[in-house]
């Protein structure tokens, strides 16, 4: 059970995007990675998803090759939030909301998705917001509107516990502390019930603070994979990022700088 | 009141993600337009009174004007009022654009390029085949569907942002198809230059049954093919990518809005000529009713245009008695400053 990527390459004409990746997004672990701009890391994220398709080696899904598996099939077992655009129409935050709930959950809409629904809304903290138009609302909170939609996805019926996956990419940006914190709990608490977790972050504060394992990305390779300790490597950092990184430990709160 | 409530209740059951409002909202419209049939059919240069033949009171006469005459008319303007209405939408979600029309962006006129090209150049083949009548409508079709997939293929990953590009490739393929139009009307003979005028206004007049019954089918079947994909059309305002992460064959969405599109509009160019800004104007009004989303605005869009374009064919019959005003003009009238109004208004967003 994990989401696994086999030797995954990819080259637009001559010059190659991504060389030769192959990492596993697993249950109950939150995976993140990081890397300067330019790494490929969106467009890896676009491969694990599906939207491209044209690499090399192979994407699974719980041990089944992504191909054969259906596009709303695919649905069912990840749900993405990534960077968004502008919504040509007037959808009130609601309705961007209920974009999350998937067709076969069309048949069931039962008090139990409806609870769900009002847990995520409060966990996102938009109970003043659903009524109002989505394209009148700042970015971070488009941002948290999206989250919400993402978890909607996740939904499953009381009896069904099938493993399923939440990919994020750059979740936290435009997002102030309070509810930078808060989605970083939801998503904790999607890791203990079971979800498997992949993250691109820039902020290396916020990898390194909450993160079971780490992967490098560097011009389209993976540089080192490993846990959050492990990771933790002036060297290592410095050589990514072309940089000097000075780690320095923040006494009081555990931060890493 | 309570039937009504009713109603509303039913379709709740067929349309998820459909408000009461906007349920209520749209058997008010199904009402309406009903009322405005009966209208169209008494109302004209030639009275008559639907109840009266009901009552079976009526002359041979009288008959004949209704069910040869009046009645394919009002048939034929709501049905293009309909595909108009629900194409405007569809493409206005399909394109993301709110300015997406099937006549700015030039597909009434690709539909009306293929028609003419069958009117010249295949003039022999009407009087060969008693098939020859479908050929129009087929041309039509074509000449739209053309033009949609060149547009599609001309803005795509523009998204939001191709709201301006998409209007200059409209105005071009416009005026490609003038050309076109152009060239062929030099070319015609007298006969055939008649039937080519009325594409450049549009007119309801002059239908008949067996022109007529061809189109009812394309038109309803294409309506019933696009609904049901009300839903996909929503999550596609999230974008092509947001949408196939949410299990939706964007692909597939795509030709078959652009196939029943295309059917749709050139059906309705093929019998009543170029009628601008109805595919505008009318999605519009509907989402200012009733709200954005797609189960409501498709089916609204519908009835909503077959309901205006019942009115605008009746005020064209009867404000100049006997004579009648092109129903092109019309919708033109009305529309034109609507057009203006939406830019000033999508500027400011």
């Amino acid at each position: 059970m994990s989401i696994k990527t086999e030797s995954v390459s990819l080259s637009f004409g001559n010059k190659s995007i991504l060389k030769d990746i192959t990492l596993e997004v697993k249950p109950k672990e939150i995976l993140s990675i990081i890397g300067p701009n330019g790494a490929g890391k969106t467009t890896l994220l676009n491969m694990i998803t599906g939207n491209l398709s044209d690499h090399s080696g192979e994407v699974y899904y719980d041990s089944r090759s992504l191909n054969t598996i259906s596009i709303q099939e695919r649905a069912y077992i990840r749900s993405v939030m990534s960077q968004f655009q502008n919504i040509a129409f007037d959808y009130s935050v609601m309705d961007i909301i209920q974009m999350g709930w998937l067709d076969h959950k069309f048949n069931m809409i039962s008090s139990d998705l409806e609870n769900y629904q009002n847990d995520v809304i409060e966990e996102c903290d938009l109970q003043s917001l659903v009524d109002q138009k989505f394209n009148t609302l700042s970015g971070g909170e488009q941002r948290r509107v999206h989250f919400a939609r993402t978890l909607l996805q996740l939904w499953q019926p009381p009896n069904a516990n099938d493993q399923n996956y939440l990919l994020l990419d750059e979740p936290f940006s435009n997002l102030d502390m309070v509810h930078k914190l808060s989605m970083m709990r939801s998503i904790k608490k999607r890791a203990t019930a079971g979800t498997g977790i992949l993250m691109i972050l820039h902020d290396l504060n916020l990898a390194y603070s909450f993160s079971d394992r780490i992967i490098i990305l560097k011009k389209g390779s993976i540089v080192k994979e490993g846990d959050v300790q492990e990771m933790l490597n002036e060297d290592l950092l410095s050589k990514a990022y072309e940089t000097n990184i000075m780690i320095d430990q923040d006494p009081i709160n555990i931060r890493y700088y | 009141m309570q039937a009504l409530k009713d109603a509303s209740n039913q379709i709740r059951t067929y349309f998820n993600f459909i408000s009461h409002k906007q349920s209520f909202i749209l058997c008010c419209l199904i009402l309406v337009s009903l009322i405005f049939v009966v209208l169209a059919i008494t109302l004209g240069s030639y009275g008559l009174s639907i109840f009266e033949f009901i009552k079976g009171n009526t002359t041979a006469i009288q008959n004949t004007v209704l069910i040869e005459i009046r009645l394919p008319r009002v048939i034929l303007s709501a049905l293009v009022g309909a595909s108009l209405g629900i194409s405007g939408a569809a493409l206005q979600g399909l394109f993301r654009n709110p300015l997406a029309d099937p006549g700015l962006i030039g597909v009434s006129a690709g539909a009306a390029l293929g028609a003419t090209l069958i009117i010249v150049l295949g003039g022999d083949l009407f009087d060969q085949y008693s098939l020859g009548i479908y050929l129009i409508p087929l041309a039509a079709v074509a000449g739209a569907s053309l033009v949609i997939f060149m547009l599609y293929l001309m803005t795509r990953g523009f998204g939001y942002e191709g709201v301006t590009y998409m209007l200059l490739v409209g105005i071009a393929i416009n005026a490609i198809a003038g050309v076109g139009i152009g060239i062929l009307t030099y070319i015609s003979t007298d006969a055939e230059l008649r039937s080519l005028t009325f594409w450049t206004m549009g007119s309801f007049g002059g239908v008949t049954w067996p022109l007529l019954t061809p189109v009812i089918v394309m038109i309803l079947i294409s309506i019933m093919i696009m609904v049901p994909f009300s839903r996909q059309l929503d999550l596609l305002q999230l974008g092509e990518q947001e949408a196939y992460r949410l299990g939706i064959d964007v692909q597939r969405l795509k030709y078959t809005i652009i196939i029943t599109c295309a059917a749709a509009v050139g059906a309705s160019v093929a019998l009543s000529g170029m009628i601008g800004f109805v595919g505008l104007v009318v999605p519009h009004l509907t989402r200012l009713i009733g709200g954005v989303n797609h189960n409501f605005v498709l089916p609204g869009s519908a009835i909503m245009g077959a309901a205006i374009m019942i009115i605008a064919d009746l005020i064209a019959r009867i404000i100049v008695q006997p004579a009648e005003l092109p129903i092109g003009l019309i919708t033109s009238a009305i529309g034109s400053p609507f057009f203006l109004w939406l830019i000033f208004r999508i500027k400011r967003l």
